[in-house]
Formats: C-alpha cells, sequence, structure tokens
C-alpha cells in the first residue's frame, strides 16, 4: 500500500540519502515532509487571526565510521543541502563510537498490514476561506446562545485544517510514505465570575474527514456550558476520596503512567517500571493496547518512526504490564526484540458504564474535569498534580471545585482504578475512557 | 488552550552549530548586498523583495505589515554511557510575512525565499483585510543603533565540536567522582546561532544575531536499592566563555546534591500552610501567578483576571515585579524583539500597585502606548504576541533567616521543573523537586516532587515577607503560549507566602 505523496519528496529524499552516502555515511535514513497547515481563529464577532502555509524541509541520520548524528534542515537549496550534508558527516566523526548504533534490522520492515488506514481525505482541497470562516462564526453563535449567556465575556473560536505529507528511505531498503489529513474545530469562552474572576473553559473536536466533524453548534454549546459550569469554584476541603476521571482528561494521567515505558528511561535506570513485565501494575481494569492500525486515528500508522512494520502491542492486561516501548538502539543496549519506539493509538478495553452511571455510583467524591499543571516522577512513579471538576454528592455532579491537587505514587494508584467507562474520548490518540478510582489523595483547604 | 506553561531544561528545544559556513560564509557572488540588507543578502534577499513583498502584503487594504527574516543554527551534543555519541543539528531558514489590520493579523511564511515565494506568502497574509491597497514607505532605513547585550566575543559557528565534547566528558567524570552513588550520568550541551532581520511597512529594517548556549545534567543516584533522579541545567545568550570552571563545578555539585538529598526525602503534607520560596529559580511564581495576565493581549480580548486592575493595589507596598531584557547574559535578554522595538525594563507591579501590561505592536496601538518590547515569536513560522523575558522581584526589606524563622509549621521550596496558570480564573500551579518542611522556624526534613496550586491575584496578596537577596536563574527557562516556545528567565528574592495549597500527602487513617 502506497500513500499519495508527491514523487518529488522521494525525489528530495533519495537525493539526500545518495549525498550523505557519497560523503562518506556508510548507512543514511533519509526523510522529507511538506505539510500545509490552515487556522482560522474568530473572536467577538469577527476574524481574528488567519494563518496559512505550507512549510517543508528534510531530515537525516547519518551513520558514519561507527558514529551517529541526526540533523534537519528546511534550506532545500541543492547547494546549501549538499554542504549541509558534507558538513553533518564531518561533524559526525567528532563524535565517540557507539556500536550499538544502526538502522533497524531489514527483516522488521517486512509485514506492512495492507490497509487504508482512513487518515488521508480527498475532499481536502475542497475546504474554502469562505466555509472556514462560517464554521468559526457557527462556533461563536452556539456558544453565545446558551442559557447563561449573558455571563459571557468574550469567546474565541478556531477552525483548521492540515494536510501532511512525508516519505522515508533507508540505505538498507525501506521505503514508505505516509498522507494524513485533519480537521479541526475548538472554542474557548471566558465568563465573568462574581469576584472579578474569568473562568475559562473550552471544547474541540477533531477528525481525518471533513464530512465527519460533529456539528459546530454542539461544539460551541459545549464550551459555553463548561465555562458556566466553573462559576463560582471553590476549592474544597482536603481528603482522601474517590475520583472520576473525565475520559477527555484521563489521557494525561494514562501518559505519566506510560512514560516510564520507554527504552531509553530502562536502560539509563529512570523509570520505576523497569524489572515489572508480567508484573500487577494496576488493577483488572488496566487494560490498554498500542493499536496503530486503528481506522482513522489520530496515531495511526503503517510503520513507525524507524520504518518498523506497525502492529498492535498489548500494554497492559487486566493490569499486568506486557510490554515496553523499546526502538531499535535501546533494544540492543538492553539485549531486547524491539516492538516501536513511541506510541501511536492508546485503546482500552471498555467498561459497560457510561460516565453518568460512573458518577452516580460514587456517592461522595470528586469528578475531575481537568489538570493544571504538576508532574510525575518517572523513576519513582510519585505524582502531583493540579485539577479542578465537580463535588459528587450522593451520586451527583454538586458544585464545582478548583485550586486543587491530587497526588500519589502510580504503583498505588492504579491498582485504585475501579472502574472503566465505555467512552473513549474520541478526539486524540490516547482514547481513554472515564475512569473511577478508589481512594485518591486531594489537596485543597 | 488557555493554558500557558514553562517548563527547564528537558523541554527546551534549543541547539546549535555545525562546522557549517552556511552561517558564517562571505555574501554570494552575486556581491555586496545592497545596503540595509546584511546577513540575509547571501540569501538573495534584496530591497526589491522586501518591497516587492511588502506592497503585496498590503495590496488589500492592511495598516500596517512586516517581513521577519531567520536563520538559525542549532547543535545539540548529548552524553550517555559515558560517550558524546550523538548529535542533533536543525538549520531553520525563512520568512514571515504579518498583516495588521487593528486588532486582526494575517499570517504566512515560506522557505522558498524566491521573490516568487515571498511575494505568495504576503499574499495569503494580505487576506485578513479587505480594501484598497495602501502606499509603501519611499524609503527603507536600517536600524543601525542596536544595543549589543550579548556577552559574545567568539561566534558559536567559530567554535569546533572538538572544544565543546571536553565539556561534557569533563561533566562527565566529575559527577562519577563526586559520588558512588551515582549510577547513570546524561549531559546535553546546546548551542545556537540565529539571525532574524525585521522589514516593516514604516521602512526599518532591523537585524540581530541572537546566541544561545545551554547546558544540563541529569543524575540517577542508588541507595539500598531506591533510585532517585535530578537535573540542574544553566542557559544563557552567552559564548563558550559562560562554561567557567566554577559554573562546570556548580553544575556537578547542584545535579548531584539535589539527586542524592531525595534519598532523605519525605513527602510534603496536603493542604493550605505558609511557603517560603528560595531566592532563584522561585521566579516561577512570578511567571504564573502574574506574569502571563499581564501580556496585553488577553487584556484587550477582556479575558485575564488582571483585565480591570492597572493603578490599583495588588500587593505590599514593598513588592515590585519587574519585566525586562536587558540582562546581558540572560536566557530572555534581546537587542530588540521580534517586531523590531527596543527592549527596555517593564514594571509588572510597582509599590505594590498594578502598574503596566506588557504589550506587542497591536496590543499597544489597542490601548494607545508605546510598545514595551515584549513582541515575540518561536520562530518565522508564528505571529509575535506580547511574551515575557526575564521576569523577577526587586529586593524587599527583610532577611532571608528571619524569614524562614517566623514560620511555624511549612515548606521552604528551592527548585522547581514546570508550572502552569489559568488566564481568566487566575489559578495557577508550580511543581517543586527539591525544599524542606520547616517546623519551628526551622528546616528540617527535606521534600520532593510536590506541587503547588494557588490563585494569582489571592497569593500576591499573601505574600507578605520580602527578603534583600535578589538571585536571577541562571537556568533554562523556556515559555510555552498558544503553541510557541521562548527562552525566558526568571528571578526572585526570598519571599514568603503566608498561605498556599500544598498538594502533597497526608497519612491514611
Amino acid at each position: 500500500v502506497s500513500a499519495n505523496a508527491s514523487p518529488e519528496l522521494f525525489a528530495v529524499a533519495e537525493r539526500c540519502a545518495g549525498t550523505a552516502r557519497t560523503k562518506g555515511a556508510s548507512a543514511v535514513a533519509a526523510r522529507a515532509y511538506k505539510v500545509r497547515d490552515v487556522t482560522v481563529q474568530w473572536r467577538d464577532g469577527r476574524l481574528e487571526q488567519i494563518n496559512e502555509a505550507t512549510t517543508r524541509g528534510v531530515g537525516l541520520q547519518l551513520y558514519v565510521d561507527g558514529r551517529y548524528a541526526a540533523v534537519t534542515s528546511s534550506d532545500l537549496r541543492p547547494e546549501a543541502l549538499d554542504t549541509f550534508i558534507g558538513d553533518s558527516v564531518a561533524m559526525t566523526r567528532t563524535l565517540a563510537v557507539d556500536p550499538f548504533r544502526s538502522l533497524p534490522d531489514p527483516s522488521l520492515y517486512a509485514g506492512q498490514a495492507g490497509i487504508d488506514l482512513g487518515i488521508d481525505d480527498p475532499a481536502y482541497p475542497t475546504v474554502t476561506p469562505e466555509a472556514r470562516r462560517r464554521l468559526a462564526r457557527e462556533l461563536e453563535d452556539a456558544a453565545r446562545a446558551v442559557k447563561g449567556a449573558e455571563a459571557i465575556l468574550s469567546v474565541t473560536t478556531g477552525f483548521s485544517d492540515n494536510r501532511s505529507e512525508s516519505v522515508r528511505v533507508h540505505s538498507n531498503g525501506f521505503e514508505g510514505a505516509r498522507v494524513e489529513t485533519s480537521f479541526w474545530t475548538s472554542a474557548q469562552v471566558s465568563v465573568k465570575d462574581a469576584d472579578g474572576r474569568r473562568p475559562e473553559d473550552w471544547a474541540a473536536a477533531g477528525v481525518r474527514f471533513l464530512a465527519e466533524l460533529p456539528p459546530a453548534a454542539v461544539v460551541g454549546e459545549e464550551a459555553a456550558e463548561r465555562a458556566l459550569g466553573r462559576l463560582g469554584a471553590m476549592k474544597a476541603e482536603s481528603g482522601i476520596l474517590p475520583m472520576v476521571l473525565e475520559n477527555r482528561a484521563a489521557g494525561l494521567l494514562l501518559g505519566h503512567l506510560m512514560g516510564s515505558l520507554g527504552g531509553q528511561s530502562l536502560q539509563q535506570k529512570r523509570s520505576f517500571l523497569e524489572g515489572r513485565r508480567g508484573q500487577a501494575i494496576g488493577s483488572e481494569g488496566l487494560t490498554v493496547t498500542d493499536d496503530p492500525l486503528l481506522l482513522k486515528g489520530f496515531g495511526s500508522r503503517l510503520y513507525d518512526a524507524e520504518g518498523i512494520a506497525a502492529h498492535p502491542l498489548k500494554v497492559f492486561e487486566g493490569g499486568v504490564l506486557r510490554n515496553y516501548y523499546v526502538d531499535t538502539y535501546y533494544g540492543k543496549k538492553l539485549k531486547m526484540a524491539p516492538t516501536t519506539g513511541g506510541s501511536s493509538n492508546i485503546t482500552w478495553k471498555l467498561g459497560g458504564k457510561s460516565a453518568a452511571e460512573l458518577v452516580a455510583g460514587v456517592g461522595n467524591g470528586i469528578q475531575v474535569t481537568g489538570f493544571l499543571g504538576g508532574n510525575s516522577n518517572g523513576t519513582t512513579g510519585d505524582f502531583s498534580l493540579g485539577v479542578q471538576g465537580f463535588r459528587i454528592r450522593n451520586g451527583r455532579i454538586a458544585e464545582p471545585v478548583a485550586e486543587m491537587n491530587i497526588s500519589g505514587n502510580h504503583l498505588e494508584l492504579w491498582k485504585r482504578l475501579v472502574a472503566v467507562g465505555n467512552d473513549p474520548y474520541p478526539y486524540s490518540s490516547s482514547r481513554t475512557p472515564t475512569l473511577v478510582f478508589d481512594g485518591v489523595q486531594f489537596a485543597g483547604r | 488552550m488557555s493554558r500557558r506553561k514553562v517548563t527547564s531544561l528537558g523541554a527546551a528545544t534549543l541547539a546549535s552549530t555545525t562546522p557549517t559556513d552556511l552561517v558564517t560564509g562571505p555574501a554570494d557572488a552575486a556581491g555586496t548586498p545592497p545596503a540595509g540588507i546584511g546577513y540575509f543578502g547571501r540569501f538573495g534577499v534584496d530591497q526589491r523583495m522586501i518591497r516587492a513583498a511588502l506592497a503585496e502584503a498590503l495590496s488589500h487594504g492592511g495598516e500596517y505589515a512586516d517581513l521577519f527574516f531567520q536563520h538559525r543554527v542549532e547543535n545539540r551534543y548529548v552524553l550517555e554511557d559515558g560517550s558524546v555519541n550523538r548529535a542533533l543539528t536543525t538549520v531553520e531558514l525563512g520568512v514571515g510575512v504579518r498583516v495588521v489590520k487593528g486588532d486582526q493579523t494575517g499570517y504566512g511564511f515560506t522557505e522558498d525565499l524566491t521573490h516568487e515565494g515571498v511575494k505568495l506568502a504576503a499574499r495569503t497574509a494580505a487576506a485578513i483585510a479587505d480594501g484598497p491597497a495602501r502606499p509603501l514607505p519611499r524609503e527603507f532605513h536600517a536600524i543601525a543603533d542596536l544595543p549589543s547585550r550579548y556577552s559574545v566575543k567568539v561566534r558559536w559557528e567559530d567554535v569546533r565540536p572538538e572544544k565543546k565534547l571536553p565539556l561534557l566528558t569533563g561533566l562527565n567524570e566529575k559527577t562519577f567522582a563526586a559520588d558512588p552513588r551515582v549510577k547513570k550520568v546524561n549531559v546535553t550541551f546546546a548551542d545556537e546561532a540565529s539571525v532574524v532581520m525585521i522589514a516593516d511597512s514604516t521602512g526599518r529594517i532591523v537585524e540581530d544575531a541572537q546566541p544561545m548556549t545551554l547546558l544540563y545534567l541529569s543524575c540517577v543516584a542508588e541507595e539500598h536499592g531506591k533510585r532517585e533522579q535530578n537535573v540542574y541545567g544553566v542557559a544563557g545568550r552567552s559564548d563558550i566563555g559562560f562554561y567557567t570552571p566554577e559554573r562546570l563545578d556548580r553544575v556537578v555539585r547542584e545535579a548531584v546534591s539535589r539527586t542524592t538529598i531525595l534519598f532523605e526525602a519525605v513527602q510534603a503534607p496536603a493542604g493550605e500552610m505558609p511557603v517560603v520560596l528560595a531566592a532563584g529559580s522561585s521566579g516561577i511564581l512570578l511567571h504564573e501567578a502574574i506574569g502571563h495576565g499581564m501580556e496585553a493581549d488577553f487584556n484587550r480580548k477582556n479575558v485575564s483576571i488582571y483585565s480591570d486592575k492597572i493603578g490599583k493595589p495588588v500587593a505590599r507596598p514593598f513588592v515590585n515585579i519587574v519585566d525586562e531584557g536587558t540582562q546581558g547574559e540572560a536566557r530572555g535578554a534581546l537587542n530588540v524583539d521580534d517586531e523590531g522595538n527596543a527592549v527596555g525594563k517593564t514594571l509588572l507591579v510597582q509599590d505594590g500597585v498594578l502598574a503596566t501590561y506588557l504589550h506587542d505592536a497591536i496590543s499597544a496601538k489597542h490601548y494607545g502606548v508605546k510598545p514595551t518590547g515584549n513582541g515575540r515569536r518561536e520562530s518565522y513560522q508564528y505571529a509575535p504576541m506580547p511574551r515575557m523575558r526575564s521576569t523577577y522581584m526587586l529586593p524587599g526589606p527583610h532577611k532571608r533567616d528571619e524569614i524562614i524563622a517566623s514560620v511555624k509549621n511549612g515548606l521552604y521550596c528551592t527548585n522547581f521543573s514546570n508550572g502552569q496558570v489559568q488566564i481568566g480564573a487566575g489559578d495557577f500551579t508550580f511543581y517543586v523537586k527539591n525544599g524542606y518542611l520547616i517546623e519551628d522556624g526551622r528546616l528540617t526534613r527535606p521534600i520532593k516532587d510536590v506541587n503547588i496550586i494557588g490563585n494569582g491575584p489571592k497569593v500576591l496578596e499573601k505574600i507578605d515577607m520580602v527578603s534583600d537577596d535578589l538571585v536571577i536563574d541562571e537556568g533554562g527557562w523556556t515559555c510555552g503560549k498558544d503553541g510557541q516556545s521562548v527562552p525566558v528567565s526568571q528571578g526572585i528574592p526570598t519571599v514568603r507566602v503566608a498561605s498556599i495549597t500544598v498538594g502533597g500527602r497526608n497519612e491514611r487513617s
């Protein structure tokens, strides 16, 4: 299966790879790309900003006399590229020899899924400037039509579309191309609170195919309702409570856990998950798969960043850690077979209940709708994150809370995962459902 | 979307120079570039191109247009497992075209520095306006009297990798020698040579060569089967002379001590308590609690918690908060901002009263004031907006020891990794990597990994002690806003916040 990438991108990549070989590289991976991005921002009844450009560039991974460098340039004038590649090869020779560096084993290139991922919309060229502005305006109109809209101070909306083409050529036989489109609507609403605060919230939707965008009105209304829901938010008392984590926020928390699954973290002794393959990290509900072949996913791909053919990878199964993210280089250092160096789409084994049913099942707790800063220590698993959301009282959403924090250690937290929703967040490569945790430390008043 | 973050070190996307002569090479065979076009003449840029692009930009009624040319070469060298075994080089060459009408902006950019390529980008940007073409100035003139703030004797493009690599290997050896518990050392070194040229429809042409360097050291230590990791980093607009033996020794000492002290560290408690912030990188509090909220784009849009507070008291009279770009070696220093405007010192808070927003050209026009030199952008791919440079608090009347002694039960925070703020609600956080419990006025057990969350105006009111020991942090801070990253600095004297929420843990009953 070959994507519709333009032949001139292949020509640029092949020319760069050839130049690198001529200048002394023993092996090379060359990537060339071209990305067109258009964004329209609309604010309070008129256009605020339009951005429109096509960017391009090349990237080379150079293997020279047992040494390694990765270089990129947007200066594609042929004579400048030749000089750049020659200088880069010379620079690589000044580094230390690294016996673990090589292109992937070519056998890993074989076995690409022969499917259409559904990530390239042929209707992309039909988007007009008028359509972009109309959508942005409709988003605002919908936000201003909700009940309570008189508290709205400002509405900023946006529409963006993107088409990206990239090709990859390796000196040991790999050739690949990838073309993808995406279309996004978003709305951000600020509202006036009683004490001079101007709380804001947002909603957004993104799709691979323009025709699949949800109506602008849905996104605009959601942003306004979320912002109005923030009115009067206060911090609640500190305590250890159940947490219902909204689907669109949950990907961040999972990301902190999964950040310690990378080969470099393991090999550099910076991962609390080192040596834990086969062990229970979470409860039965933690069943997570990396699925690069998901139809229309934002992380979908037929080959990974090294050209390795993409396959679904079980990460957690019934709470048990099954696989790490290991690329060719750290695989050699760790004496492990490479899986893939980076995540694609994160999918969950879903539960049977909706977010509302999960909230109802938690008598007294906090629904977290968003994070604010904080961090996670990948070496120890300790985390501490700012949160906002709502109190849950008697199984119902009650008053909004803000200026609060959760903290703990991932090795304890994920064992307290007691329920998984049926509602994967569709607008991200991390398709996380609503998650319910027991006994989470909240800090507030 | 509404959230702005700052991160240190690891998040910085910097780098540096190959031995290429792309940056330093002489003007091309076409001969000496015409007056006003210095550096970019070698890429075929001339006054004819500038004039044609600006004419196209103003062809639909835009009130103002500018071109932002940039050539940036970044090199990054990484030491892992004892040797410098990888390098990463990035070359960026391109031009951004901006057209402004009132508060509205049209923006396009291209890497194709031909007359036709630049004109096409200008035509795209022009579409923001809808009206008759505006005239161009008769003459373009180069601004020649820029300050010369960066401390650079030797340009990065003239430093061979062989001169840089021993810095990394030397740090590696010293770090392992410093403590037997050290098991892994990673060092990243980056240098960057960026040249920008701004040409605008008022006839100005401004060029600036902006160097940057950054170094950080990450260290993993083991003790009784426990592992801890931490980092220390330094950054500045400087040359290789930045790396004095004293500074390199400090990098090792700080990275090792910040890591090994974690073996003794306990969890901070959860809840509201007094927090003392150590002099230096605690300036992250100012960046989040007030700096972003004072960026005038949020205020002209009426979405900042500070939108109606200019001239009003927001803090004790001894609180003075500044944003400036004139401290030579600082990572946030600039000779000129990315709109070609002069960079000086802006008082955010003067004697406890909210004084001045941070402006770019659009917001300055909106408010009828002079730009403050805060118009910045990540690269030619982005339109500028108001951004901080180096944000800090001036010294106050108290003493550090007196401040610590005043706290019965609280925290003393020394090192931070990142922070974030909601502009409108005013809630902000910063993440503490190292600190101590304060018990009965004394620093006792070390703490680790705790997020602190507060509300900007409420916390400003609660800063009730300010010491005389201002330190501008030497770390490599990078600020993110609307998807654009820019280098910044920050600093503060020791201060006390009477009460703020600490995101720690309490005993489970």
